[in-house]
């Protein structure tokens, strides 16, 4: 007998295993319904951490941007008189240097310089990260293979070292410190692209484009690429933060940012050495950079969680905890 | 099982060989070439033949790979140009300094990352899983070597409870309980970083696993909740986590880069910018290579690690699914 | 009449949903005599599934969470007790077996522990005693060479042999009532027949009672003592299998056993499907729920909801048709 009633099919057992793994970034592919922008940012909105990164987000831009006029001080003018002054002194809001350069002033210098690796180090690997990917999902194959040996060798390779040995060979440039930074740090969007490709590759509506007769740059340009903007947009975002770090690890070793120039990196390198005297020196870079940083990570994440479209109808644990609150009411 | 960990191998294989290819490339592609680079400055142009000789550089480009590889596969990693000393010399003493540093955070950060990354997955945001998150974001968002300056400020100068850097004090050198001292800084530094990210590795995967079938097999039974979860749970949810490890290795490597440099410690990574700055290539390309090749090798640890945890592990079963 | 082993009275359980709640279930009564078999039977979503894990008290950790009624399990009331408490009657008293077997194991530890485990727990033996019983269950539940069997693992064994070991987790403490979500669903024709047969000759030998889920009139047929029907989280009828098949009172049952395929039927004749769909939860119909896919629908329908009330000796059903005022059964062999 086989009497049935109409019923889901039972769904094919869950794959054992291997929910984690590499795959970590559980990216689903999905076809952005209308208005998926609008709504996400009024989510955004909603979401008062990722509203307070970008206000600070912002706050630091302006002041990078405005940071030559606004500085009281020539960042790099030395007055050996005027040296290790505490905050509040002679006029320096937050005390000056060694060599009685003015904190505040190299701040926002410094800001400057953070700012800007950061954004063009986001830029620039997310281009290779996406050509690269989009290349090796899209054709696969043996060019498949060759690039993602490379992610490989660069993945077993602490990309710090990297780092300090191009710029150990090739000196260190302010150019350059953006070029290593993007060359190192591209393999995350890469595998990202890469891994909608394949999922994409395989979709009906590749193959129509294929046979109404579009290029291949065509097809990747126009159907897949925009299939993989909100995850770029999301990793884009966090590489802001990591390269800024990054810079300032590098700049503190001695191996990025040269004097005169500055950047927060140089700063605490600085500071860590007269850090007997004047011990606050070290606070105020590392505290620009925890800001800025946090600030970055919070957009990414507020941007993530409002574009995401698994995260919409998920009922909160919150949700059912006051539900429950309401509903003991009526109970009794 | 053992045609999986061949095929493995090769890979490994593979990969260290294009490490050593990218590493002997880079440096021959710096501006002038290995001879600007390698040889001392000033030297006349006679003394610099000599010397390019010496050091084989005149020879065609492949024939100094096969060589230097050659001497790496028999061990022998070279000689630093400065005095001429054997790479081997400077460099093993420092492998063994950043393992106990690393070591001591790593499993630290574990102890504490995977049970209270379980507990906050059964009060999902709660206080903990809130002080947890936050902690996440701090850790992730901060320059490390900064705390690690903040933590000497405050510890070391100010209260003067502990020492302020190296691995030793200058008398005490090969005791353990002077070793503590010095670690407790620099592991702290580290065990901050490390467990940003293992707390949210543990609780997600821990939360992912609680959805599973037969975690509800388990509470149909009549298992209570904490046995629910730390018996049937955790071993699951232990299997993603080991990947992620794994694959954080070089990251971690690079983490203690910048405390071992914050704090004066003798190890590899220190041993690296210091040689970085210095210009010693040779010592450069050695401890690049030493540190992949530990990379690779706790890769293939973290993947033998599965079949203890995993019985479906069998005769590469696994090695289909992860592309 | 038999002893009731189970009364549940008037059931509701819910899922918050954004701001509001979502009842699952609502006001679900039944109860169940020892050694009976009931069925639940209902399409996906009709709420038979979260009244079976609310009797486990098992849905509040899936978000759930029961907010009115009584689940009576031998008198006791289990709508009051702590989890703590109801560890001590899952898995002992009261056991659950679920659809699909392969996901339902552990894939981590060997059958025989995750036997072994549960008589563990309930019953105070050591560890060797527990193993020793752990084969023995398996043998019972019919899997061969079951030393061996014990110590593999799940993904070593069939959907079907996975099935056997879940039934053997469930009765290893031979518990009053076995509750069985959809046992079979997610497996072969021939082995969906291996386990029901089982599962009968099981009842007979340990005399428990049995709570089976299912969408399939056809299991129902061949399983059911009595049998509830489920539809948009409430049971629009209740009776004795024999009787309810013989004259079904309500018209979703009337078109739930006019859409079963039938052996003497026509060649050519299409399948009868009812017209429309389930409605979700979050907007249900006013009045009856079944009203805007009901051929009988009256204007009362779609205002007032019927009560479950009784048609005939032990049957019950909740439609307007058999209301005294509105008429009798003729108005429905139309």
């Amino acid at each position: 007998m086989n009497l049935t009633i109409r019923e889901r099919q039972p769904e094919p057992a869950a794959e054992p295993g291997w929910k984690g793994g590499a795959n970590i970034s559980g990216l689903t592919v999905s076809r952005r319904p209308p208005g998926m922008w609008r709504n996400g940012a009024s989510k955004f909105i909603r979401n008062p951490y990722a509203v307070a990164g970008l206000v600070v987000l912002v706050c630091f831009i302006i002041l990078a941007l405005l940071a030559r006029v606004i500085a009281p001080y020539d960042p790099a003018a030395i007055d050996l008189l005027g040296a290790n002054l505490p905050a509040g002194a002679g006029n320096h809001w937050l005390g000056t240097d060694e060599l009685g350069r003015d904190i505040l002033s190299r701040l926002l210098v410094s800001g400057q310089v953070s700012l800007l690796i950061g954004f063009s180090v986001a830029f620039a690997s997310v281009l290779i990260g996406t050509m690269v990917g989009a290349v090796s999902g899209y054709f696969g194959g043996w060019i498949d293979v060759c690039f993602m040996r490379l992610v490989d060798v660069m993945n077993a390779v602490p990309l710090l070292f990297l780092n300090i040995l191009i710029l150990a060979l090739f000196g260190s440039k302010f150019s350059y410190m953006i070029i290593v930074l993007a060359l190192t740090s591209w393999m995350g969007v890469a595998r990202l692209v890469r891994g909608t490709f394949l999922q994409l590759r395989e979709m009906q509506y590749v193959e129509a484009a294929r046979a109404i007769g579009v290029s291949n740059t065509g097809i990747i340009v126009r159907h897949l690429l925009r299939n993989s903007t909100v995850p770029i947009i999301v990793t884009a975002t966090l590489m802001v933060g990591g390269a800024i770090l990054s810079e300032s690890a590098l700049s503190y070793l001695g191996l990025g940012i040269q004097a005169p120039d500055t950047s927060w990196g140089v700063m605490l390198s600085n500071a860590q050495e007269f850090m007997l005297i004047d011990p606050l020196q070290a606070l105020y870079p590392g505290l620009c950079i925890l800001l800025v940083v946090l600030a970055v990570n919070f957009v990414g994440d507020g941007i993530r969680d409002a574009l995401d479209p698994r995260k919409q109808t998920h009922p909160s644990r919150k949700g059912v905890g006051i539900w429950r609150r309401n509903s003991s009411k009526f109970e009794v | 099982m053992t045609e999986y960990l061949i095929r493995r191998l090769v890979q490994s294989a593979v990969v260290m060989f294009l490490i050593t290819v990218l590493t002997f490339g880079l440096i021959h592609s710096a501006p002038g070439g290995p001879t600007k680079v390698f040889l001392s400055p000033g030297l006349s142009q006679q003394a610099a033949k000599v010397q390019a000789e010496h050091l084989g550089l005149d020879r065609p480009i492949p024939e100094q790979y096969l060589k230097w590889v050659g001497g790496l596969l028999r061990g022998d990693l070279g000689y630093t140009f400065k005095n001429h000393l054997p790479v081997g010399d400077i460099l093993w003493p420092t492998v063994g300094h950043t393992m106990v540093l690393m070591g001591a955070a790593w499993l630290l950060s574990l102890l504490i990352a995977i049970p209270w990354g379980v507990y906050n997955s059964t009060k999902e945001y709660g206080w903990s899983d809130q002080t947890a998150s936050f902690i996440s974001y701090i850790g992730f968002a901060m320059p490390t070597f900064w705390f690690g300056i903040l933590l000497q400020e405050l510890f070391a100068l100010k209260l003067d409870w502990l020492p302020l850097s190296d691995m030793w004090s200058l008398d005490k050198e090969g005791q353990i309980g002077d070793l503590l001292l010095h670690l407790v800084l620099p592991v702290s530094v580290l065990t901050l970083g490390f467990l940003a990210g293992y707390v949210k590795y543990a609780r997600t995967s821990m939360l992912e696993v609680l959805q599973q079938d037969y975690i509800r097999t388990a509470r149909a039974k009549g298992i209570h909740e904490v046995r629910v979860v730390y018996r049937h749970g955790l071993r699951n949810a232990l299997i993603p986590i080991i990947t992620i490890i794994g694959l954080d290795l070089p990251i971690l490597v690079g983490g203690a880069t910048l405390t071992e440099n914050v704090f004066n410690w003798p190890g590899m990574g220190r041993l690296f910018v210091e040689m970085a700055l210095a210009r010693e290539y040779s010592v450069l390309m050695a401890i690049t290579l030493v540190t992949a090749f530990m990379v690779i090798l706790g890769n293939l640890i973290a993947d033998l690690l599965y079949a203890l945890v995993d019985p479906r592990v069998q005769l590469g079963r696994k090695g289909g699914s992860t592309a | 009449m038999a002893e009731k082993l189970l009364e549940v009275r008037s059931l509701t359980t819910g899922f918050a949903a954004g701001q509001g709640l979502v009842k699952a279930a609502e006001g679900v009564t039944i109860s169940i005599d020892r050694g009976q078999t009931i069925c639940l039977v209902g399409e996906s979503g009709s709420g038979k599934s979260v009244t079976s894990l609310s009797i486990m008290r098992l849905v509040e950790f899936a978000g759930g969470m029961i907010s009115e009624g009584s689940i009576r399990l031998g008198g006791e009331e289990l709508t009051t007790k702590s989890q703590k408490e109801m560890s001590r009657i899952r898995g002992n008293k009261m056991a659950m077996i679920f659809q699909e077997p392969m996901s339902a194991l552990n894939p981590v530890f060997s059958v025989g522990e995750q036997i072994a485990e549960s008589i563990r727990l309930h019953q105070r033996t050591n560890a060797a005693e527990a193993r020793r019983r752990a084969v023995d269950m398996l043998r019972l539940v019919g899997i061969p060479d079951p030393h061996i069997r014990a110590k593999q693992y799940p993904h070593e064994l069939s959907g079907g042999m996975c099935q056997r070991v879940v039934i053997a987790i469930a009765l290893a403490c031979s518990p009053d009532l076995l509750i069985a979500d959809e046992p079979t669903t997610a497996l072969d024709v021939t082995v969906q027949a291996q386990i029901l047969d089982l599962l009968r000759s099981l009842q007979r030998d340990l005399g428990m009672s049995i709570l089976l889920i299912t969408h399939d009139m056809g299991v129902a047929a061949q399983m059911a003592d009595r049998i509830a029907v489920m539809y948009a989280g409430v049971i629009v009828e209740d009776g004795p299998a024999q009787d309810l098949f013989e004259h079904p009172a309500h018209p979703y049952t009337m078109g739930l056993l006019r859409s079963v395929p039938s052996m003497d039927g026509e060649r050519e004749e299409s399948l009868y499907t009812i017209p429309g769909t389930v409605p979700s939860l979050h907007q249900l119909p006013q009045g009856c729920r079944f009203h805007p896919r009901c051929q009988s629908a009256m204007a009362r329908c779609a205002v007032e909801s019927p009560p479950l009330e009784g048609v005939g000796p032990d049957h019950k059903t909740a439609c307007w048709l058999y209301d005294n005022s509105a008429g009798s059964k003729e108005v429905l062999s139309k």
